[in-house]
C-alpha cells in the first residue's frame, strides 16, 4: 500500500465534491426513526406502534391491549412494526489482480476501488446511514469513515486470483456494494448473488477495470501470468488473441449483468482512466432507486 | 592452396561450410524473438485460446543478415585466407633449398625458416624430394635429396651461426646429386660472400634459381683501431641509422645499457654500402666497464662488438729504482706514478726485461739511463709502444746524456736549476698548454712550479716536439714518434724533488691523457710461440648475437684465430694467458647481385594473412547483432511505456 489512510480519506472527500448527499429511498428514511433501523412495514417485533387489530384465536390474553378494547366491545391486539437493523456493507476485493495498472499514469485498480468505496461510505455516513466494511460491525458517524479508511489501507493483498465476501455474513436488510474486477472464477460471485437474493439482500457490483484489460493492446510473444501467477497463458501472437479476449470479456459482463438482474442487484463497470465521480454518481443513483 | 583472384586459401575445404549458410538462414529465421513476461489479471479469459497465426514473428532481415555475415566471416577466416599469396614454385621437380646461415641471416631468420618450410610443404604435397644446403661452412659432402617431409625437422632446428655465410668448397661434389629437373630456392642474406658467384653459376647450370632476398636492411658493426678506438657501422640502406648501445655492468654489478652512441654522418662506400663512424665518446671509467657494443634493434652476431683488451684498460709498466725503504716511500718517484696510474690502468712493475715480455701498452721509465735492453725497447716502441720517461738526478749526472737513445730531443747534460738556494731566479710555473696538443684544456694550478729540469739542445723541431713548456719557454714535456710508437719525456722528476708538479692533480690528468694516446694492444703475440699458442673461448656468440657459454669448444690455434670467425671459432671472447681478445663477426661487406636468377619480390613472398581481420570483423558484427537484439527486445522503433506493468 503506497498511501496512508489520511491521503485516501482526503481523496475520497475530494471525489465527493458536488455529489448530493446520498439518500436511501425517502420512505425507508421516514420509517427509520432511529438511524440505521428500517421499518419493515409489517407487524412484527419492534418498538414502534404498527396497528390495532382484532384479536384472533391464538392471541394470548397478555397480548390484548385492554385500553383500546375498553372503548369497544371487541378485543384488540396492539401490533408493533417489525424492525430490522438496516446497514450498508462495502466490500473491496483483495485479489492479487487488483494491483494491476497498465500505465504509470493510471492508478492501480485497488486504489481506485478503495477510493470509490470510501467516498461511498462518506456519502452514506453523511446521510446518517450505518456503514461498515464486510465483516465489521456497522456504525455511524464520521469516525467510522476514519476506521474504514484505515482498514482499507492497512489491508494486505491476498495472493489469490479470486476473493469474495463471506456469504455467511449476509444479513437481511443489508445493502451490499461489491468492488472487484470480476475477472477471476465467476462461480463464487454467482453463488454469492444467489444467496443474497435468497436473503432479500440487495446491492450493487462495480467492475473496476484498467483500459489495458478492456482494450488488450498487446502484440508479439507474451507470457501472460495472472495476478497471483497461478494461471498462465503463453502466446506468440498476442495481437491475434485480441478479438477472442474481448469477446470473452463481453460474455463475462453479460453473464454477471444477467445474474445481478435476476437477484435484484445492479451491475456496473468502471474504467480507471475516467474520473471516479462518474462511478460514484452511478452507485448513488442505483442505491437511491 | 586454392587461389581465387587475389586471395588464396590455405585450407579451402573449410569453404564447404559456406553451403550451410542457407540452412542457417532458415533456422535463424524461425527463431522467435524472446517473449516478454506480463502480469495480466485477465489471464483467465485467455485460457485455452489458440494462437490464430501460430507462425512466430520473424527475426528482422537485417539482424539475420548480420548473423549470417558474421558466420560467413568466421568460416572464411578459418579457411586461412591470404591476400596475394606467394606464387607457386616455378618447377614442380625436386627442390633444393639453399639457406645462407651466417650472421647476416639472423635478423629475419624465422621468416626465412617459414619461407623454406613453405617450400618444403609444397614439395611434400607434390611428392617431390627436397634437399637443404645450409651455407654455414659446416656441411660436407654431397647434399642428399630426401623426402621433403623429413627435412622439416632439420630445418626447424637450424640456427644461424656467428660467422659469415660460407658456401661449400667443392661444388662439384656438393651438387653431385642435384637432378636436372630441380628448382633451387636460395634464401639469401643479401650480402656477397666468397664463392657465391661460383655457386650461383653452378646452380644455374643445373636448375632454375629463385632468390629470396632478405627483408630489412643489413647492418654490421666493427671496431676501428686507431688512436681513439671507434666503431664503424656498415649498412646497405641509407635510412636513418640506429644507435649503438654500449652494454656492460654498472657499479652494482648488474649488466645494463651504459650509454647510447650516435653514429656520425654517412660515408658512401662501394656498391651502395654505407658506412658510418661511431666514436666511442665515453669517459674512460665508463668505457672500461663496457663489455659489448651492439646496434640497437638488430639481433645478429655481426652487429655486436665485444670489448677486449683493445678497448680495455691499458697495461702500464713501471720501471725504475724502487729501493726506497719504508721511511723513504714519499721520496720514490714510482710512488707518485703508482698513485696516479693505478685507478685507470693495470700496472705491472719489474725490470725492463720482464716488462717487455708482458706486452705492456705503456712503459714508464723513471730516471734511467742507457738500460741494457735498449735494443728490445726500441723494437717495442717501433711496433707501437708508448714509452714515457722521467728525468731525475741520475740522468742529470750522466756523462753520456747527449748520446742517450730513445729520447724525443737531445738533452744538454747537467740540467738547470732555478729557484734553488744557489740560483737567482724563482721557480717557474707551467705555461698554458697549446690547444692542439694532448693536454689541451687542462687547468694548470697556479702553485705548480718547477725548480729543476733537463734542458733540450736547441733544434729546429724542438717546438713541434714540445707538448708543454714552462713560463720561460723551456720545454717541460716533449714527445717524438718512433716507428709506430712514441717516446715522451718529462723534463722533470716524477717525485717532488725537482718540482711539485707530481703533487698536483694536473700530474694525474696529464698521465691519463698520455696513456690514452697509447695504441691499443701495441704488440702482437710473440711470433715464436705461434705453433703452440691457443686461444681458449670464454664466451661465444650465437648467430643472433646472444652471448653463451662455449660448451665444449676446443681452443683455437692462433693461426686460425687470426683468420677471423669461422666454424671452429665462432665470434666471441677468447683468452690466451693474460691476454683477452674478441673475435667479432661484423665487418665491411658488399651487396650480392643475382645475374640470371629470378628474384622473388619481397611483397609477394608471404602474402598478407587476412584471418585476424576476418575474425575481428566477425566479432564486430556479433557485437552489432547483440546491440540490435537488445534494441528489438526493448521494443524496436516504438517503445511503449510499460513502467509499472506487472508487479
Amino acid at each position: 500500500m503506497n498511501r496512508t489512510a489520511a491521503e485516501l480519506r482526503a481523496e475520497a472527500e475530494a471525489a465527493l465534491t458536488g455529489v448530493p448527499a446520498l439518500m436511501l429511498s425517502a420512505e425507508r428514511l421516514a420509517a427509520a426513526a432511529t438511524p440505521g433501523a428500517h421499518g419493515k412495514r409489517r407487524a412484527g417485533t419492534g418498538e414502534d406502534f404498527w396497528q390495532y387489530r382484532p384479536a384472533a384465536p391464538g392471541d394470548t390474553a397478555r397480548s390484548i391491549d385492554w385500553r383500546r378494547s375498553a372503548r369497544s366491545d371487541a378485543q384488540f391486539v396492539r401490533d408493533r412494526e417489525a424492525e430490522v437493523a438496516q446497514s450498508a456493507v462495502i466490500w473491496v476485493s483483495g485479489a492479487a489482480g487488483m494491483d494491476f495498472s497498465g500505465a504509470a499514469t493510471r492508478p492501480r485498480k485497488a486504489d481506485r476501488a478503495n477510493l470509490l468505496a470510501l467516498a461511498l461510505a462518506l456519502a452514506l455516513l453523511g446521510s446518517g446511514e450505518r456503514v461498515a466494511l464486510a465483516g465489521q460491525p456497522p456504525r455511524t458517524g464520521r469516525l467510522q469513515a476514519e476506521r474504514m479508511g484505515q482498514a482499507l489501507v492497512a489491508r494486505t493483498r491476498l495472493d489469490v486470483d479470486e476473493d469474495m465476501p463471506p456469504a455467511e455474513a449476509l444479513r437481511p436488510g443489508q445493502r451490499v456494494i461489491l468492488f472487484d474486477d470480476f475477472l477471476g472464477d465467476p462461480a463464487p460471485a454467482l453463488a454469492y448473488l444467489q444467496r443474497a437474493a435468497g436473503l432479500g439482500v440487495q446491492g450493487a457490483m462495480l467492475q473496476v477495470l484498467d483500459p489495458d484489460e478492456q482494450g488488450f493492446p498487446y502484440s508479439g510473444a507474451v507470457l501472460f501470468r495472472s495476478g497471483s501467477g497461478v494461471l498462465r497463458h503463453d502466446t506468440r501472437d498476442a495481437a491475434g488473441l485480441r478479438e477472442a479476449y474481448l469477446a470473452r470479456l463481453a460474455e463475462r459482463r453479460e453473464m454477471l449483468s444477467r445474474a445481478a438482474l435476476q437477484a435484484g442487484w445492479h451491475f456496473g463497470t468502471h474504467d480507471t482512466a475516467v474520473p471516479p465521480a462518474q462511478a460514484l454518481m452511478w452507485l448513488w443513483s442505483v442505491l437511491e432507486g | 592452396m586454392l587461389i581465387l583472384g587475389p586471395i588464396g586459401f590455405l585450407t579451402p575445404w573449410l569453404l564447404a561450410a559456406l553451403a550451410t549458410l542457407p540452412v542457417l538462414w532458415l533456422i535463424l529465421r524461425a527463431m522467435p524473438p524472446s517473449p516478454r513476461l506480463l502480469r495480466f489479471p485477465g489471464t483467465r479469459l485467455l485460457l485455452g485460446l489458440k494462437d490464430p497465426r501460430p507462425v512466430a514473428r520473424h527475426t528482422p532481415w537485417w539482424l539475420l543478415l548480420l548473423r549470417v555475415l558474421a558466420i560467413a566471416a568466421l568460416i572464411l577466416a578459418f579457411a586461412g585466407p591470404i591476400w596475394k599469396p606467394a606464387p607457386e614454385q616455378a618447377g614442380q621437380g625436386p627442390v633444393l633449398i639453399v639457406m645462407d646461415a651466417g650472421w647476416a641471416a639472423a635478423p629475419d631468420w624465422s621468416q626465412r625458416q617459414a619461407r623454406a618450410l613453405r617450400a618444403l610443404e609444397r614439395a611434400a604435397s607434390a611428392g617431390q624430394p627436397a634437399a637443404l644446403l645450409v651455407a654455414d661452412g659446416q656441411a660436407e659432402g654431397a647434399v642428399p635429396f630426401q623426402p621433403a617431409s623429413e627435412l622439416a625437422a632439420r630445418l626447424r632446428a637450424q640456427q644461424p651461426v656467428a660467422w659469415e655465410t660460407r658456401y661449400p668448397q667443392d661444388l662439384t661434389e656438393a651438387l653431385s646429386q642435384v637432378p636436372g629437373s630441380a628448382s633451387v630456392l636460395w634464401l639469401s642474406d643479401g650480402l656477397d660472400h666468397p664463392g657465391r658467384t661460383a655457386l650461383l653459376s653452378a646452380l644455374r647450370d643445373r636448375a632454375t634459381v629463385t632468390v629470396v632476398p632478405p627483408q630489412g636492411p643489413r647492418l654490421a658493426l666493427e671496431l676501428v683501431e686507431g688512436e681513439q678506438p671507434a666503431l664503424r657501422m656498415h649498412s646497405d640502406t641509407d635510412g636513418p641509422a640506429p644507435g649503438v648501445l654500449a652494454i656492460g655492468v654498472d657499479p652494482q654489478g648488474t649488466p645494463r645499457q651504459l650509454a647510447r652512441l650516435e653514429p656520425e654522418a654517412a660515408e658512401a662506400g662501394t656498391s651502395g654500402v654505407i658506412s658510418r663512424l661511431v666514436p666511442i665518446a665515453l669517459p674512460s671509467e665508463l668505457r672500461n666497464r663496457v663489455s659489448r657494443f651492439e646496434i640497437e634493434g638488430q639481433g645478429s652476431a655481426g652487429t655486436v662488438v665485444l670489448a677486449d683488451d683493445s678497448l680495455r684498460r691499458r697495461k702500464v709498466a713501471l720501471v725504475g729504482d724502487d729501493r726506497a725503504n719504508e721511511g723513504q716511500r714519499l721520496l720514490s718517484p714510482l710512488h707518485y706514478l703508482r698513485r696516479a696510474l693505478a685507478p685507470r690502468t693495470d700496472l705491472i712493475e719489474g725490470g725492463l726485461g720482464d716488462v717487455l715480455q708482458a706486452s705492456a701498452d705503456v712503459i714508464v721509465l723513471v730516471d734511467q739511463i742507457a738500460p741494457a735492453e735498449t735494443g728490445a725497447l726500441q723494437e717495442w716502441v717501433d711496433k707501437g709502444g708508448l714509452l714515457i720517461r722521467f728525468s731525475g738526478p741520475r740522468m742529470a749526472a750522466s756523462e753520456r746524456l747527449g748520446d742517450e737513445a730513445l729520447l724525443p730531443v737531445r738533452l744538454r747534460s747537467g740540467g738547470r736549476d732555478v729557484g734553488g738556494a744557489l740560483s737567482w731566479g724563482d721557480p717557474r710555473g707551467v705555461a698554458p698548454f697549446p690547444p692542439e696538443g694532448p693536454f689541451a684544456g687542462l687547468a694548470i694550478p697556479p702553485d705548480a712550479t718547477v725548480r729543476a729540469q733537463l734542458l733540450a739542445e736547441p733544434s729546429p723541431d724542438l717546438a713541434s716536439r714540445t707538448l708543454a713548456q714552462l713560463t720561460d719557454g723551456t720545454p717541460l714535456i716533449t714527445r717524438a714518434t718512433l716507428g709506430q710508437g712514441q717516446v715522451v719525456l718529462f723534463h722533470t722528476t716524477a717525485n717532488a724533488e725537482w718540482s711539485n708538479l707530481a703533487l698536483s692533480g694536473l700530474f694525474v690528468r696529464m698521465l691519463d691523457r698520455l696513456v690514452q694516446t697509447a695504441r691499443a694492444s701495441a704488440q702482437a703475440p710473440e711470433p715464436e710461440m705461434d705453433g703452440e699458442m691457443f686461444w681458449t673461448p670464454t664466451q661465444v656468440l650465437d648467430g643472433f648475437g646472444r652471448a653463451g657459454d662455449p660448451q665444449d669448444l676446443v681452443p683455437v690455434p692462433a693461426a686460425e684465430f687470426a683468420r677471423g670467425p669461422g666454424p671452429g671459432a665462432p665470434a666471441g671472447l677468447y683468452r690466451s694467458g693474460e691476454r683477452a681478445a674478441a673475435l667479432n663477426a661484423g665487418g665491411p661487406f658488399a651487396r650480392a647481385s643475382w645475374p640470371g636468377a629470378r628474384i622473388e619480390a619481397a611483397s609477394e613472398a608471404p602474402g598478407r594473412d587476412l584471418r585476424g581481420w576476418l575474425i575481428a570483423f566477425a566479432a564486430l558484427v556479433f557485437a552489432l547483432d547483440a546491440l540490435g537484439s537488445a534494441w528489438l527486445a526493448r521494443g524496436g522503433l516504438a517503445p511503449r511505456d510499460r513502467k509499472g506493468a506487472g508487479a
